[in-house]
């Protein structure tokens, strides 16, 4: 029993193992994300969220659609639980809560500038900045994934680390953000419509 | 004798004004029907409690998501995060022992950690001894004392509806629980009288999304 359970266990390691790219694979990675990220003019693609607090029994599901439009206009919907719209839009942090409206000048906000410039990124895959953060490129299966650690002090108090996931094509696929209690949010991207033209009507707070 | 009459004129005045709670309110005394005040909405340690909501502080708003789970026997744990999943405050309630595992720096107010702390405290204990029992328009209402202050407890066909802080005749805080099932309150709402400050909570059915 014992000789078929250590291949199976091996097995079961080797199948979800990352390995760590070497230097030329990273670079390579980073060049075809940021291509990507680049030629990216509008964006739309259904997300699942899923936050893992370590002392519930089950993590909290909650579903809904993101738009991106270049340079800078991002709004998240949520669908399923519950109605929430949050866009981010010059500046501006807007929300619709089931009907009920408020909006936040995110200029006197250096934590919501400096998140929202991060959720920008990360939706576009481009977090590459080596000033910003540590980053550990690594292999899974057919896909890649990235681990980026705040250097910045204040994001660290918030925010340990951000893996994001690339399918071959170098689009990012998902996005968990590891809070420093080890607690995290973890979004999922699916049916991704690139450059696909998308209404301003669409980003209207 | 002048300065008698004064002192006479004050306790006189403190008398008038200082009334009771339920005097104020007619309240008629009954025998006490039990021992202890039930309170059962987050009782359940198989339960996790997540309800969508928010805090009303002046005017600044503060949405998300209100998540309680009990751990044990007098423990909680309360965290409320943003839509998006960020943190605004976490805090745990072992027995008497408060502990601030997180707090967004910007509610970092000792003022007003104290009064969510106390807030969550109330919705969060599950029994109090009952000191009177009065009874109003089909309600029995249960008194108990908790920090030296006097709360009223409104059950309506033995459901707790509403929680009432009181300083002297007047009520500071109201703590109200309707859409009752399943010992779960679909909403919550808590309301100070004396500062602007108000939550809101509505209970999100997790399981019927998977």
């Amino acid at each position: 029993m014992r000789n078929l359970i250590y291949p199976l266990f091996l097995f079961f390691l080797c199948s979800n193992a990352q390995t760590k790219m070497d230097i030329a694979e990273a670079n390579s990675l980073k060049n075809m994300v940021k291509k990507q990220a680049t030629a990216t003019t509008t964006l739309s693609a259904d997300f699942v969220q899923t936050k893992h607090l370590d002392f519930l029994s089950d993590d909290i599901i909650t579903k809904g659609k993101l738009a991106f439009k270049a340079p800078d206009w991002v709004k998240w919907e949520y669908v399923d639980p519950f109605r929430y719209r949050i866009l981010f839009k010059d500046g501006t942090m807007y929300v619709d809560d089931s009907g009920n409206k408020s909006q936040m000048d995110m200029g006197g906000n250096k934590l919501f500038e400096q998140l929202n410039q991060l959720i920008i990124n990360s939706v576009k895959g481009d977090m590459f900045q080596e000033k910003e953060f540590d980053i550990t490129y690594y292999k899974k299966g057919d896909d890649s994934e990235v681990h980026f650690e705040p250097k910045n002090k204040n994001l660290v108090k918030y925010i340990k680390a951000f893996h994001l996931i690339f399918n071959p094509e170098g689009e990012v696929i998902q996005v968990k953000m590891i809070e420093p209690s080890g607690d995290y949010t973890l979004i999922a991207f699916s049916n991704r419509t690139v450059n696909k033209t998308l209404p301003d009507a669409v980003f209207i707070p | 004798m002048r300065y008698l009459s004064l002192n006479h004129l004050v306790i006189l005045l403190l008398l008038v004004s200082c009334g009771s709670y339920p005097r104020n309110n007619d309240l008629t005394e009954t025998e006490i029907a039990a021992k202890k005040i039930l309170n059962p909405y987050f009782s359940d340690p198989s339960k996790d409690y997540v309800y969508k909501g928010g805090i009303t502080l002046q005017k600044k708003e503060f949405g998300g998501l209100f998540i309680v789970k009990k751990l044990g026997p007098d423990r909680h744990r309360v965290v409320f995060t943003t839509e998006m999943g960020n943190k605004i405050l976490d805090f745990s309630f072992n027995g008497d022992r408060f502990i601030v595992n997180y707090l967004l720096e910007e509610m970092d107010k000792k003022i007003l950690v104290n009064i969510l702390k106390r807030d969550f405290k109330v919705l969060i204990t599950e029994d109090f001894p009952v000191l009177r029992t009065f009874r109003k328009n089909n309600q029995e209402i249960f008194e108990t004392e908790n920090d030296k202050k006097k709360y009223y407890y409104l059950y309506r066909n033995g459901q707790l509806g509403k929680i009432i802080r009181t300083s002297g005749k007047k009520e500071k805080t109201e703590y109200l629980f309707s859409g009752v099932h399943d010992n779960t309150a679909k909403r919550i709402g808590i309301s100070h009288k004396d500062i602007p400050l108000h939550i809101n909570l509505f209970h999100i059915n997790l399981k019927e999304i998977k």
